[in-house]
């Protein structure tokens, strides 16, 4: 499963955006991959969105939740709040 | 002896360093880098300081005043633009006149800290941490009693509040007035200015904390500059505005008109808490040292 597009993480859209992906989850393939680089804005709900979809991810075995390109600035933010220790960051 | 120091105006390397101030007034362990060169320049033997700044001339004279701190006299001269050392010299030092510093401290452009030429401090965010790290062990003078080395490579401002559950490593300066909270860790290559706060089990590592900057629980600063909302990554030279306070912001006194941030105000102002378990409160004129509480 691949989800793009994504121009900003806020508060005004991460609700839906982690609802979107949870409902997409049960049928999901074992990779997860969450193209960020388009996105330009995330804030502290965004991370929290991220957050939610790790552990829901977590708790499905064998599921590999990868972020895509995340911008330098986007990049610096999962470093400060230590995100980046939760995901697997891949740049293409 | 006369001397002239030219102010650095704009350098398009290192912008986030002038957001807060023009760049002679831009912290470093504890007073802006101008400060730095008078005193410098005072150890020399100047009695008389020019100052040329081409940008926001009132602050730099609002903060140097008359040069008493320094025993010189001192006077602010407004430039339009930054003049390079040869146009300030046929302009500001008569040719034949007696009574100037030798050269090359008649005329000085502050690029760099005194006696570290070899490190420019503003082509590169790099190169001012480099230049930060490498004065340190300098940077506290007769003038500057405000901070002590408490061990090897690790100094600490006298009213600075470290907990004891925190963990200093070497090397790394902790500003006067500046929190460590419990668990968290500061070094090595670490500078947090004047008034700061890292919050508990946040991390400061290879970083520079600008004064009056709150560093949020559980967070890392890494390799990065960070001042106010803004981080600055030296490795890449990328910027970023934190969105959210919690997790970095400015502790400075808010304009009038702007709102306060609640969360991260009382952290700066508050007292270390009943039973809580810190180091010294080193030792001030008014209070005594805390024996039961020894440095770790």
């Amino acid at each position: 499963m691949n989800i793009s597009e994504i121009a900003e993480l806020t508060a005004m859209n991460s609700a839906s955006f982690r609802d979107e992906v949870h409902a997409a989850l049960p049928g999901a393939p074992s990779v997860i991959e969450i193209d960020l680089s388009q996105t330009r804005f995330v804030d502290s709900s965004g991370l929290g969105a991220l957050f939610a979809l790790y552990r829901a991810t977590a708790e499905r075995n064998g599921v590999v939740l990868r972020l895509l390109n995340p911008r330098p600035e986007i990049q610096q933010l999962l470093e400060l709040t230590q995100m980046q220790q939760l995901f697997e960051i891949v740049q293409r | 002896m006369k001397t002239v120091l030219i102010c650095p105006a704009i350098r398009r390397m290192v912008p986030e360093l002038a957001e807060n101030g023009p760049l002679a007034l831009a912290p470093i362990l504890g007073e802006g880098i101008v400060s730095h060169w008078i005193e410098h320049l005072a150890a020399l033997g100047a009695r008389h300081v020019q100052v040329i700044a081409a940008d926001r001339a009132d602050e730099v004279r609002a903060v140097l005043g008359d040069g008493a701190r320094w025993g010189v006299e001192l006077t602010v001269t407004a430039a339009s633009v930054e003049p390079t050392l040869a146009e300030a010299a046929a302009r500001y030092r008569p040719a034949g006149e007696t009574g100037w510093l030798p050269s090359p401290h008649d005329v000085v452009l502050m690029n760099h800290l005194p006696g570290c030429a070899d490190l420019p401090l503003f082509e590169s965010y790099a190169g001012w941490f480099a230049a930060l790290l490498e004065w340190m062990p300098q940077a506290v003078t007769p003038l500057r009693m405000r901070v002590t080395e408490i061990r090897p490579g690790i100094w600490v401002g006298r009213r600075a509040h470290i907990s004891t559950k925190a963990e200093l490593i070497a090397p790394c300066w902790i500003g006067d007035q500046a929190f460590v909270e419990p668990g968290a860790v500061v070094g090595p290559d670490a500078i947090v200015e004047d008034r700061s706060v890292v919050e508990d089990e946040a991390r400061v590592t290879q970083s520079w904390v600008g004064p009056d900057t709150f560093v949020g629980p559980l967070t890392s600063v890494a390799s990065s500059l960070a001042w106010g909302n803004s981080l600055t990554n030296w490795c890449t030279d990328s910027s970023l505005r934190v969105p959210d306070p919690f997790l970095l912001c400015s502790l400075a006194p808010a304009p009038l008109a702007a709102k306060p941030v609640t969360r991260a105000a009382p952290a700066s102002a508050r007292a270390p808490e009943p039973g809580m378990n810190w180091l010294p409160t080193w030792p001030t004129a008014n209070q005594p040292p805390q024996s039961s509480n020894p440095p770790t």
